[in-house]
């Protein structure tokens, strides 16, 4: 019986399941090197005896054998590479080896079974320190942002990562550390430590937080869910001198302790540009009551459905809402309300810049809701298909939303009320761009309508990069 | 914004009248204000009664840190906000209300120099006891300061304005002071103040002028404040001439109002006694 390669895959790209590697349809990848006698291996029944790993360094034994032990149930020949090269890709989503090789070759030794396979990993196990270096431009500020991960930290898949990014104006870094559940990579722990500091100048308004926060994120049946407490001091104060002065009595201190928890079902095929599917992702935050000084309860959610249509192009609705009612006598802080407009969300109005408002800053609201209708196209004659061209989609767009404050002693007919009047809305034209699987670029003619005063418009051409879209 | 931006701005300013709805915004008075800060305050509030601007008198928490120089008392008036007493005298000059306009280039010269005396002597005594010396730290200004935050970052902003104090007093040569060089240097001060007003009602005689509501910030406040020991008021009630003085800027300019806002609040400072 010959040797059969499963010739190593083509690394996988940074995640995504848009990549159209659906296992089963990866026979043609599979070469069997000539042979004077022809066999028909998928009714071959074979038993794995033993896999073998060649390069292991740091990582622990009792780690990977929860990533290959399927490999040992495989009964026959299809069977031992499809087990193998989910194990491969499994051990490669642990992000602790640069490459993953596998080798299937009959069983050699004095126990060796007539029909005994082995299966042989080659790794490379990624160094201990990785280092990146890169400067940034934006916002009227420069920075080097210094990064180092420590893969695989302790031999079991724990991360470590810092990043620092010294400014011109400002000086941030996050210390993180992760740790995945043996044999369930989806369960996981992480804890951060962080300094971010954020320049808003629709609300005349800087932040430095200064945090730590610790998650455990667990699947549930086909929902992945996310349990957080977080501790971060949050410093407010006034961009310039000329900020209206309700920005400058948010300015001092706050502390704020919150527990959130978020559950999402994500079921398209890309986060991008997706096709076909659908997302539901809600998010609940209390805070208050584990110390701080600040007390709310935070409920917002995102709904996005995706169906396609004839020629490759695809219709897309989103619904994004979200309810802030502050708990005590205290007013919210302006860190907390919702923020709404700019082209990532109600598109045609300019960044975060619908609603209550003081002296042309921004303050917020505590409720808010906004949908969008999408048709996305390929461009028009196609150009470049199926290579670069694909990377472009044109869209036709609706997005209408509300942002407000509610008086909570009205009821929710009174709430619902408010919501809907004053509704801005827009339409419009554009070309989105996508920048690997988590950002895109668009480019869109916009016509607002249904401004109130106070809002700011961008009428007519309006760029917008983010990773989150309505 | 550009200099010229907001020089325009405060012409424009100085164009408005003086409004109704002026504001002086300072710490909580009962539990977070420390002496320092209480002497500015009433400085500038002396200043504006002086002038005879009705101003309003606003505390919050967090008055330090929404003034735009980081420092308490700021006034708010229309949409300009000014801090500290320099400032807002500039600003009501530019207004058309001057205190010291009667005087010459000389006397103005001297109020200058006086008015540096007291900022630089009775200031940063305050400051010093406030801020370096253990017993007031840990009695008065920690508790005091740290009042309106939760655990724990009542320690951290204490530990950081403890910080900035010192390095403040490090760069200007006191760090190295002991407490009693400290008071040596406020009966130093108090006693030039008390030389230089003699028998006068005030320091350029019959009219007071911004040094004295900047005296009298000060010294009203060491007089009505409880430390953790009273050698720093004894230090002032030697001389008889500035206990007067205080009383007579009491008495003329917060006694109608006692009952309402500024010093007449003096008096619910903690065991603060009073001048009657």
């Amino acid at each position: 019986m010959g040797t059969v390669h499963a010739r190593s895959l083509d690394p996988l790209p940074a995640a995504g399941p848009d990549i159209g590697f659906v296992v089963g349809d990866d026979a043609e990848l599979v070469e069997v090197e000539p042979e004077t006698r022809q066999e028909v291996l998928e009714n071959k029944d074979v038993v794995v005896q033993h896999v073998h790993f060649d390069g292991l360094g740091r990582t622990k034994d009792d780690f990977i054998v929860y990533e290959i032990g399927e490999v040992f149930k495989a009964k026959n020949l299809i069977d031992v590479m499809r087990k193998s090269h989910e194990a491969r890709e499994k051990l490669l989503r642990l992000g602790i080896f640069r490459q993953v090789e596998v080798l299937i070759d009959t069983c050699e030794g004095d126990d060796a079974l007539p029909n005994g396979i082995d299966v042989t990993f080659e790794v490379t196990e990624l160094r201990r320190v990785t280092g990146s270096y890169n400067t940034m431009v934006g916002n009227n500020e420069g920075s080097m942002v210094l990064g180092i991960k420590l893969p695989n930290l302790c031999g079991r898949a724990e991360k470590m990562t810092f990043q620092f990014s010294y400014g011109t104006k400002e000086t941030s870094y996050g210390l993180s550390f992760f740790k995945p559940q043996p044999g369930n990579f989806e369960r996981n722990f992480s804890v951060n430590l962080y300094k971010v500091t954020g320049q808003f100048p629709w609300s005349s308004l800087r932040e430095t937080d200064r945090g730590i926060s610790t998650e455990i994120s667990f699947p549930i049946w086909k929902t992945s869910h996310t349990l957080k407490w977080e501790g971060v001091w949050r410093e407010l104060g006034c961009l310039s001198r000329t900020a209206s002065f309700s920005i400058r009595e948010e300015s001092g201190h706050s502390l704020k302790s919150s527990l959130s928890h978020t559950m999402a079902i994500d079921t398209r095929n890309s986060s991008i540009l997706p096709r076909k599917g659908a997302l539901l992702k809600i998010n609940q935050e209390l805070a208050g009551y584990t110390g701080g000084d600040v007390s709310f309860l935070k409920e917002d959610f995102e709904l996005q459905l995706n169906k396609r249509l004839i020629w490759d192009s695809v219709l897309s609705a989103s619904l994004w809402g979200g309810m802030l009612v502050p708990i005590g006598e205290k007013p919210s802080s302006i860190a907390d309300r919702f923020y709404l407009g700019g082209p990532t969300s109600i598109r045609g109005f300019s960044m975060y810049s619908i609603g209550p408002q003081s002296e042309g800053d921004y303050l917020g609201g505590e409720a808010y809701w906004a949908g969008g209708l999408h048709l996305y196209t390929p461009l028009p004659f196609r150009p470049g298909q199926g290579g670069f061209g694909d990377l472009f989609r044109t869209h036709f767009f609706l997005n209408a939303g509300n942002l407000c404050n509610l008086n909570y002693g009205e009821g929710p007919k009174a709430h619902l009320r408010k919501l809907a009047e004053c509704i801005r809305w827009s339409y419009g034209a554009g070309i989105v761009l996508r920048l690997g699987n988590i950002a895109r670029l668009e480019l869109n003619y916009c016509i607002p309508m249904g401004v109130q005063s106070g809002d700011r418009i961008c009428d007519g051409v309006q760029f917008g990069a983010g990773i989150r879209f309505l | 914004m550009s200099l010229v931006a907001d020089a325009f701005v405060s012409q424009i300013a100085a164009a408005e009248a003086w409004p109704e709805n002026a504001a002086l915004y300072q710490p909580l008075k009962g539990e977070q204000i420390l002496l320092s800060d209480n002497a500015s305050s009433l400085a500038v509030q002396a200043f504006l009664k002086m002038c005879n601007l009705p101003c309003q008198v606003i505390c919050r928490a967090n008055a330090e840190y929404m003034s735009p120089s980081g420092k308490v008392p700021f006034i708010h008036v229309g949409n300009q906000v000014v801090s500290e007493l320099g400032p807002v005298v500039q600003f009501i000059k530019a207004k058309g209300h001057s205190l010291s306009d009667g005087l010459d280039e000389v006397q103005k010269a001297e109020m200058k120099a006086y008015m540096e005396l007291v900022n630089n002597m009775l200031l940063t005594a305050e400051l010093y006891i406030q801020w370096c010396d253990e017993a007031t730290l840990e009695e008065i200004t920690e508790p005091r300061y740290s009042s309106p935050f939760p655990w724990p970052l009542n320690y951290i902003l204490v530990y950081q304005k403890r910080w900035e104090i010192q390095r403040k007093m490090k760069a200007i040569g006191w760090a190295n002071k002991s407490l009693d060089q400290v008071f040596e240097d406020v009966d130093q001060c108090c006693q030039a103040l008390s030389q230089r007003l003699g028998a006068q009602p005030y320091f350029f005689s019959k009219q007071p002028t911004e040094l004295d509501a900047l005296v009298f910030g000060h010294l009203f406040t060491i007089l009505t404040t409880q430390l953790t020991n009273d050698e720093l008021r004894e230090k002032v009630k030697k001389y008889k001439n500035l206990i007067d003085f205080c009383r007579r800027i009491e008495h003329n300019y917060f006694e109608d109002h006692a009952k309402d806002t500024s010093a007449g609040g003096m008096q619910r400072l903690p065991k603060g006694p009073s001048l009657h």
